[in-house]
């Protein structure tokens, strides 16, 4: 056993070499072509926009770190001194239009940015919507008739005591889908009843769930009978087979841009251009057709699996006309009042 | 000590300078990695606490203290913690009992369904209980109940769940040892068999139960899998230093939490040690073993609860292995393999590194603390009581918490360690100085039982003491070896806690995309990375089995 193990220390040099080594693996940090890029988009939007990425930019290495709206929000306002990313991508413009961001991300304006129509860029040019979100509900439709339940049509449904215990929505302070649900219902009814209308609602509310996709899952599952959500999550449950049915709110569905920018203090411009350039590329716009239900960019249409989900052609006619820049405004205003009022 | 009292034995001079030199080197040498690595990110943590945005003072304390939520925050935290941890070790003590006091059958088995948890993440008892209890679980649905398991109790039976093996092996090695006489003197006076349980049994194993309900307490309060997963609405102090730090990237608060939190768990551990110590003390050479008569209505009402904890267990890990294979759980439970193509962005990567980094927790874990246990033994002075404070801190320091000064001390380009950071390596360092206390026992306690002769015989053969270690220590350590690398290996693969605030876009670990994975309700796939851990974990224990009886150690044990 001795001779095995330890012959003329080998077996420790074999350690400490090993120790050594996997010091230098840890210590090879960013390369030339490896970019870091903070972004709200759900895990498998990334996983299917990245794989696109990657055969278009072989050489390009994304390293993504996947955030809530809000979550996100406050790690880059945090690391301000010192970001660590090079790039935002995909993020809500009503974040992205808070000053103290502006002064984080700096002008830049990729190849054919005249395929973005103008009124989803900045002015200023620091910032460019390629793709938006908009609110739904997952009605879980074996939950309804078990429960003798009915389909529920606009928020104001919602405050219908039958449903009491039964509907969960995302936490507006981490989830960006949770925040244009709130700043949406305070637009469409005016603040002063808006408040009324979600203290009224707090009362069916079975949780807050900090992220804006999990209240859909959970309502897929049967775990409970409504998640507030978002369009394409509960159009992607319906065709994985949940008995669930998307409810796009009668008072106008509340919404949401995404946003892509250059960070100033990136370490790595040119790698970060390219991957801003490739955003709007055809490949990237093919991608963002099949995911998103709300595209900015021409060079594709929806798909027919979304028009059978009960999304209209035109969308602008269940939107509601939502003000960027008052929900970007009154964002800290309205959170901390929700937190203090509503939050458990 | 030995070595102590022969330094001071020689006369003065320039050989006991030379000596006191030789004997303190290995002591810096080894203590320098623990001072950067421990108790400097612990320095910073607590400065970090105190600075607000004009200067150094209590402010956040202040803030904290006077928040409504934070004030009822810390309440539930308290509240579930103290019945999760009453509930845990008398659970833990009834299933201890019958293993080492009892003549039930299959005892062997049971013990390994009772440390079972151990080969998961925290969370996955969390996800079983929601599959199985959930609104829409396999319980409701099939027997038509309204059963809410979100909340208190939800997160209390999580928790039971997942400190049960730890109270159990405490609680087993405290009644593994009896003097029969005791309880022969006990009948001979006639004393009911409940009457000596109550007079003997309990007494001799009261330091145990303390040191059980004390590492139940402080893994429970510091655990956040288990209440993000199960909590709804119920809110925790390690959910909120979770939300704190890594969503509103608010350090100051985070630290305050985290202070919060050392503060249980350090009494907690200085209280396991104080009374720990005193435990040996109650055997002596004259002990006789006791050794477990049959007695049928005991065993059949001990196997009733051992039963019943056993199907609890096994049936809350079965449900997500189940889960993990099925269709589209729960309206498809046709046979799927679906969920194991992880298509979300990183892939089956997660796995990889999780391994990677518990490989090298295992090699730099061992190497460290052996070291550390051998100078201990071997150049005991002054300041190897030091070292040894050092070698038990980080019993003390919940996981998070030392992750967060990691953080805080590292992520820094002034600082040296700042060229591992945001690496694979640094995360098994962590996971090393996380689990530094137990290794560090593990190891010392079978360096003791090492004689002294050995390393005589060696001296007067003319071996050098570096020949000795490596000739004669290290290869009648290899059992030890092989268990301490096994037990970072496990703990590395399974652990959030020290991890959540060092994994990186590109240093993501397994157990970290569990928790994404079902914080967005990925269920399926979540359970499916779960899977992927335990079995990793089942196929190293196996390895290490198969090496150790190859080499003829069959009795040693490899979970503790």
């Amino acid at each position: 056993m001795t001779a095995f193990m330890f012959s003329k220390h080998s077996a420790l040099r074999h350690l400490l070499a090993g120790v050594a080594f996997s010091a230098a693996m840890g210590m090879a940090v960013a390369q030339a072509d490896d970019i870091t890029v903070y972004t709200s988009y759900e895990e498998d939007e990334i996983a299917a926009f990245l794989k696109r990425a990657k055969e278009d930019l072989p050489d390009l290495n994304v390293n993504v770190l996947r955030l809530s709206t809000g979550d996100l929000h406050a790690r880059i306002l945090a690391e301000a001194d010192n970001p660590q990313h090079d790039v935002i991508w995909g993020w809500a413009v009503t974040s992205m239009i808070d000053p103290r961001i502006g002064e984080l991300i700096e002008v830049y304006e990729p190849a054919n940015i005249e395929r973005v129509p103008a009124k989803f860029r900045d002015k200023d040019g620091k910032w460019f919507a390629t793709t938006g979100y908009m609110a739904a509900f997952c009605v879980n439709k074996e939950v309804l008739e078990k429960k003798g339940l009915p389909m529920p049509t606009s928020w104001e449904d919602l405050l219908n005591p039958v449903y009491k215990g039964e509907v969960v929505m995302p936490n507006p302070a981490s989830s960006g889908t949770g925040y244009l649900m709130v700043s949406s219902i305070l637009q469409e009814k005016g603040e002063e009843e808006g408040w009324k209308f979600l203290q009224g609602l707090d009362k069916n509310i079975a949780q807050y769930i900090k992220s804006g996709s999990r209240p859909c899952n959970a309502a897929s599952e049967g775990e409970f009978a409504i998640g507030a959500s978002f369009a394409l999550r509960a159009i992607k449950n319906i065709q994985s087979g949940y008995p669930v049915a998307m409810v796009i709110p009668a008072e106008g569905a509340g919404n949401e841009l995404e946003a892509n920018a250059l960070v100033a203090a990136s370490k790595n411009k040119d790698a970060a251009k390219r991957f801003l350039d490739w955003t709007i590329s055809d490949n990237a716009v093919k991608g963002y057709y099949d995911w998103k239900e709300i595209v900015t960019v021409t060079g594709g249409s929806m798909p027919e699996n979304f028009k059978e989900a009960g999304l209209p052609e035109d969308i602008s006619s269940v939107l509601w006309d939502m003000d960027f820049a008052w929900s970007a405004e009154n964002r800290q205003r309205i959170l901390e009042r929700w937190q203090r009022e509503l939050e458990r | 000590m030995m070595s102590a009292i022969v330094t001071t034995d020689l006369p003065r001079g320039k050989v006991s300078n030379r000596i006191r030199l030789g004997v303190l080197l290995p002591t810096i040498i080894v203590g320098i990695p623990l001072i950067v690595f421990v108790l400097y990110p612990l320095v910073q943590i607590l400065g970090r606490s105190f600075s607000t945005r004009d200067g150094f003072g209590f402010g956040n304390y202040a803030a904290m203290l006077g928040n409504e939520r934070f004030v009822r925050i810390t309440y539930n935290s308290v509240d579930m913690t103290l019945t999760s941890t009453v509930l845990a070790v008398v659970l833990a003590y009834v299933f201890a009992y019958a293993i080492q006091r009892s003549t039930l059958p299959a005892r062997g088995l049971f013990r390994m369904i009772a440390v079972l948890p151990l080969f998961a993440p925290s969370l996955v008892q969390a996800q079983g209980l929601v599959l199985l209890f959930g609104r829409n679980g396999i319980i409701n649905r099939t027997f038509g109940l309204g059963i809410d398991i979100y909340g208190y109790w939800g997160i209390v039976i999580a928790s039971v769940l997942y400190v049960f093996p730890y109270a159990f092996l405490i609680l087993s090695a405290a009644l593994a040892v009896a003097d029969a006489r005791l309880y022969e003197s006990a009948q001979m006076l006639g004393a009911s068999k409940w009457r000596a349980f109550r007079t003997v049994t309990l007494p001799a194993t009261r330091y145990g139960i303390a040191a059980a309900v004390f590492v139940c307490f402080t893994l429970v309060i510091t655990d956040f899998g288990n209440p993000m997963v199960i909590g709804g609405d119920y809110t925790v102090l390690a959910s909120e230093v979770y939300n704190q730090v890594i969503g509103q990237a608010n350090f100051e608060m985070g630290s305050v939490i985290g202070m919060v939190l050392l503060i249980p768990a350090a009494i907690a551990a200085i209280t396991e040690k104080y009374i720990s110590a005193r435990q040996h003390a109650l055997i002596s050479e004259q002990s006789k073993p006791l050794i477990p008569r049959p007695d049928r209505t005991r065993d059949t009402l001990l196997g009733l609860v051992v039963g019943m904890i056993s199907v609890a267990i096994v049936a809350v890990m079965a449900v997500v292995v189940f889960a993990s294979f099925v269709h589209l759980w729960p309206y498809r439970m046709d046979f799927s393999l679906r969920h194991y193509a992880f298509d979300v962005q990183n892939g089956i990567q997660p796995l990889w590194n999780s391994i990677w980094i518990s490989l090298m927790a295992a090699g730099v874990g061992v190497v460290v603390v052996t070291a550390a246990a051998y100078v201990v033994e071997k150049f005991a002075s002054p300041a190897t009581r030091l070292l040894y404070f050092l070698a038990i801190l980080p019993a003390a320091v919940p996981g998070m918490v030392l992750g967060l000064g990691y953080i805080l001390a590292f992520n820094n380009p002034s600082n040296p360690v700042y060229a591992i950071y945001g690496t694979l390596f640094i995360i098994a360092v962590a996971n090393v100085y996380y689990y530094h206390a137990q290794g560090f026992l593990i190891s010392s306690t079978s360096m003791k039982q090492i004689s002294n002769r050995f390393d005589e015989a060696s001296a007067t053969l003319g071996g050098g003491r570096f020949h000795t270690f490596v000739k004669v220590t290290l290869p009648l350590m290899l059992p030890t070896i092989v268990g301490v690398a096994v037990f970072f290996f496990m703990r590395s693969m399974v652990t959030l806690s020290a991890v959540i605030f060092l994994v990186t876009p590109h240093t993501q670990v397994a157990a970290v995309s569990v928790l994404y994975l079902q914080d967005r309700g990925a269920t399926n796939q979540a359970a499916a990375f779960s899977v992927c851990i335990v079995a990793t974990v089942v196929v190293a224990l196996l390895a290490a089995r198969l090496l150790l009886n190859i080499f003829g150690y069959r009795k040693m044990p490899l979970i503790r």
